[in-house]
């Protein structure tokens, strides 16, 4: 039988009556499912972000004027000198943030992958602390250490005053560059590491063999090989740095960012059309420094071509030994400054001059009294809102992987939005949309923080379980489907398990930054959702730096306590986990 | 030959064991099968062109062709997993274009065997009867009768996880799978290529084997030509959405339909010539005329081809001789490389530029003597033997 003969048309008639047919014979489960999560984002993120777009063009006040046109919100970065100068500092922070922790976390990330040296899984444990702890818990621990009555600071006084030189205080650009750059170094530091160790040693030793020296090798193979990482280090750091609120609210003093504009246009005057503009401003850098990073990157993206790898062999010399071990534990030690002071803190009454006066257990005994209510809401809200996006991140990720609809680049772009989203600008988008004037009003309510904490962090669920399915070869699905399973069997019992420990890692993370979600929160509390974070800002803001303190460690044991149980179970890195695109 | 029990069981009244298999056997049919990828895009790809044909009850059917030649796709639209364009797929006398994949009643077996890690051997197994809800003493029972039927009654005792198992046992395990609830078809999607030469010649013996055991009607994918040769009880091959030729692993070697089958299907060297007469043809470039044998002669009457205008001579490796010396028909060319595998010697030689820029694969069933790499030489058509095919529509 041969067939050899030349196409007829395919017959078109009744392709319509086909098509319906077709669609009432497919499973229509899966449709309904899909329908719930992307209804959410729809009236939740990308609705509010449209109203923020259009308030960004009104009048200043908090009226959802559709009628009116102003541009006032943005020519005030023309006229308002603190505008301006919030703008600039927040350019000046971030980009130094960003330049110093590339300056240390690289070093430190080379050191521990390939210099022979002791305790290096208790290094990379530690080197994570920073960034799984609260910022501002970060920032108020300087203030002990540096601030007008710093303990370090008096002591480096006295040592550096027959030289003439004063350490500056805590307050203004120079704490908030260091304070930051100490918080988000470990981006940098854990993404560099993974890099250089898993760098294939064979092109290094390739490279050797055709004679080119230690330096050359660094600079022509290694280096471009890790860039990719480097690149995503740095954004990260840079879209935490400019979106940070905790910091340069507790230590910028009379320096204003732009998240702390927001804040103060909100908080101040009520001013939701301001804020947006500020809002919109923020964006436009952050999605600009995103593009630029993408740029750089494409360019050096590369694949592994070779199928064998050999391990990577260490520098054993003595000189180099010392070195990385010396330069490793000083980062490690100042960087955990801030926990250290935190535990002794919370013992004690005060610390003004070089020690700490007057021990005492009031601190956490006071918690019951005065914090039972924050810390039910701290939990309640964040255990909720982690299960939620858990449920909403690993549908939306199943849809755009797996069914790969019309717009998946479109809806990938939307769920990841708030990964880049400083936290005040998703309150400002939030209220917006649901407040004054506006249909539904949710201001003041749980319903509102559960909903901005699942619009800010269902891209970690989103991300974790989205890789774990493109890696899940689909045939795995259709065996099922094959097998006589309709889509909600295969769903439940095949895809489900086999992405589940995407699923907990993403929860987990997502969890462990709503426990101390301070940014977002700020914008939305009222009296009846106080959370702790919100309770140790006030605390601060009083000067109770002891009970500040108490609550901070209690969140620290917490967080850390499930970050070591994760690190237990599943063995990976957290740092890549944040890791985006 | 095993009998699975439960077969008999169900057949009751049914006494001969071979006609109830035949009455069980389901066969399937393509009618102007079209699939179309991206048919709104810039640029669709057509990749079935109105297929049509029929498989036998309990036939065992290879789909053979080129990577990109439609074959896995023919197999998924049969599955269901990819819905067609145009036309009909029908198993027996049932209509099944419309039927999503999980009411089709069918079993497959993956490239990637796409075991559940997260599952043991006897659930993965099991699978396809929880599915449909079967009491779990029967599931027990099938799925011992099963395993026992694949060979892995030893495994199924310890029951370990299919990660824990080596290649050919986790093929089994995969063949049990989509064997174990009576589907009416068998798929098999390239189910050899991840496992190593030596264990897929005993896998596909071993397919064969429980393929006839079973009688289920089965598609078998595959690029290798050995192999579906080897296993098929007829074959199809496929070029660029195209069914080329259909027929038993002797039809398509010794009357390949043209050029692209013949090459397929075993080696073929092939000389531009032109016809000069009945059945016979000169090859461009030199005075050598070949005389062809009528059944050799590879295209229909109906596309009468004129003295004079090209065509292609085929000949297989085993078709040609070399010499030393010159004599009269000889064409010239060089020895590039001698490779001795036993049974025969392969010559790999390059005509001279003004007849063909191609290599000739020559087999000899000896040494020739006195002739090197890089030597010069003469090479012979065997008279009659050759194939003619009308030259190939480049495309």
């Amino acid at each position: 039988m041969n067939t050899n003969t030349s196409t007829p048309p395919v017959n078109r008639k009744g392709s319509d009556e086909k098509s319906l047919k077709k669609f009432l014979q497919k499973d229509l489960t899966p449709y309904l499912v899909f329908a719930i999560p992307l209804a959410f984002m729809a009236i939740f993120l990308v609705y509010p972000m449209v109203v923020t777009m259009l308030r960004a063009f009104m009048p200043s006040g908090n009226k959802l004027l559709l009628g009116s046109f102003s541009l006032q919100g943005f020519t005030k970065f023309f006229e308002s000198a603190m505008y301006q100068k919030a703008l600039l500092n927040s350019f000046i922070v971030s980009l130094a943030v960003t330049f110093f922790c590339v300056l240390i976390g690289v070093p430190m990330g080379y050191f521990v992958a390939r210099v022979k040296m002791p305790c290096k899984n208790l290094m990379l444990s530690l080197g994570i602390l920073p960034i799984i702890m609260p910022s501002f818990v970060g920032a108020f621990t300087w203030v002990i250490l540096l601030g007008r009555q710093g303990v370090v600071r008096h002591f480096l006084n006295f040592v550096l005053s027959p030289l003439g030189i004063e350490v500056p205080t805590i307050y203004g650009m120079f704490g908030m560059i260091l304070c930051m750059t100490l918080t988000y170094y470990p981006f940098v530091f854990q993404l560099s590491y993974g890099a250089f160790a898993s760098a294939n040693s064979l092109l290094e030793e390739a490279g050797m063999l055709m004679g080119a020296g230690r330096w050359h090798i660094f600079r022509t193979i290694t280096f471009p090989l890790i860039l990719p990482s480097l690149g995503a280090g740095a954004l990260l750091v840079f879209v935490r740095a400019i979106g940070n609120f905790g910091i340069p609210a507790i230590i910028g003093g009379d320096k204003y960012v732009l998240p702390t504009l927001i804040y103060f246009r909100v908080n101040g005057f009520w001013d939701l059309n301001g804020a947006a503009s500020i809002a919109v401003v923020n964006v436009l850098i952050t999605a600009f420094v995103l593009y630029l990073q993408k740029r750089v990157i494409n360019r050096h993206e590369y694949e592994t071509i070779s199928a064998t790898h050999s391990e990577i062999k260490l520098h054993e010399g003595k000189p180099i030994r010392i070195i990385a071990a010396v330069y490793c534990i000083i980062i490690l030690v100042v960087s955990l400054l801030p926990q250290i002071t935190i535990i002794v803190m919370s013992f004690f009454e005060k610390w003004v001059g070089l020690f700490p006066e007057g021990f005492t257990f009031r601190n956490y005994l006071r918690i019951p009294n005065y914090s039972s209510k924050e810390l039910f809401n701290t939990f309640y809200l964040s255990v909720l809102a982690t299960a939620l996006a858990a449920v909403l991140g690993s549908l939306i990720a199943y849809i755009t992987e797996r069914k790969k609809p019309k717009g998946a680049a479109l809806l990938d772009l939307s769920i990841m939005a708030p990964f880049i989203l400083p936290g005040t600008v998703v309150s400002v988008a939030l209220l917006s949309a649901f407040s004054g004037n506006s249909l539904i009003k949710l201001t003041g309510t749980y319903t509102i923080i559960v909903i901005s904490y699942m619009v800010r962090r269902t891209p970690y669920v989103y991300r974790s379980v989205a890789a774990s399915l493109s890696q899940l070869n689909p045939s795995l699905e259709e065996a099922s489907t094959i097998a006589g399973a309709n889509w909600f069997y295969t769903f439940r019992r095949v895809s489900v398990p086999l992405i589940m420990p995407a699923i907990i890692s993403g929860s987990i993370l997502t969890l462990t930054t709503l426990l101390q979600e301070l940014s977002t929160t700020i914008l939305l509390y009222s009296s009846r959702t106080r959370t702790v974070p919100i309770q140790i800002y006030g605390a601060v803001a009083d000067g109770k730096l002891g009970e500040a303190s108490a609550l901070s460690v209690i969140l620290l044991v917490v967080v850390f306590g499930i970050v070591y149980l994760m690190n237990r179970k599943q063995g990976k890195s957290i740092a890549s986990s944040f890791k985006m695109g | 030959m095993f009998i699975p029990a439960w077969v008999v069981t169900q057949a009751g009244i049914v006494k001969n064991l071979q006609e109830y298999l035949l009455i069980m056997s389901l066969n399937l049919t393509y009618k102007h099968v079209n699939k179309i990828f991206g048919e709104q895009s810039k640029n669709p790809v057509h990749a079935l062109k109105d297929v049509s044909f029929a498989i036998e009850p309990g036939e065992l059917f290879c789909l053979l062709g080129p990577s990109g030649c439609g074959k896995t796709t023919l197999l998924r639209s049969t599955a269901g997993l990819e819905s067609i364009t145009d036309g009909q797929i029908l198993y027996g006398d049932k209509d099944m274009t419309l039927i999503p994949p999980f009411r089709r009643n069918i079993g497959m077996v993956f490239q990637s065997f796409a075991l559940y890690p997260h599952m043991n051997i006897f659930e993965n197994v099991a699978y396809g009867l929880r599915v449909r809800k079967t009491a779990d003493d029967i599931v027990r029972k099938k799925v011992t009768e099963v395993m026992e039927l694949v060979g892995l009654t030893e495994e199924l005792k310890r029951n370990p996880s299919p990660t824990g198992l080596s290649g050919g046992q986790q093929q089994r395990v995969a063949i049990a799978r989509a064997l174990v609830y009576d589907p009416d078809i068998l798929l098999l999607d390239e189910p050899l290529a991840n496992l190593d030469a030596k264990l897929r010649r005993y896998m596909r013996a071993e397919i064969r084997r429980i393929q006839k055991a079973t009688n289920i009607t089965t598609i078998f994918v595959t690029h290798d030509q050995e192999e579906a040769m080897a296993i098929g009880d007829r074959l199809a091959v496929l070029r660029k959405g195209v069914v080329e030729q259909i027929g038993s692993s002797n039809e398509l070697y010794t009357r390949p339909n043209n050029a692209f089958v013949s090459n397929f299907i075993g080696k073929m060297n092939f000389f531009n010539a032109r016809l000069t007469g009945q059945g016979k043809a000169t090859i461009e470039g030199t005075r050598t005329t070949i005389t062809i044998r009528s059944e050799n002669i590879r295209f229909s009457s109906s596309k009468t081809v004129a003295n004079g205008e090209p065509v292609l001579i085929g000949a297989r490796p085993e078709q040609l001789e070399i010499c030393r010396e010159q004599f009269d028909g000889g064409i010239r060319g060089t020895v590039q490389i001698i490779q001795h595998l036993g049974q025969f010697v392969r010559y790999e030689v390059v005509l001279d530029a003004s007849i063909s820029d191609a290599s000739m694969e020559i087999d000899m069933p000896y040494m020739v003597e006195g002739v090197f790499e890089r030597d010069s030489v003469y090479v012979k058509v065997k008279e009659g033997l050759p194939f003619l095919f009308l030259p190939e529509v480049r495309n």
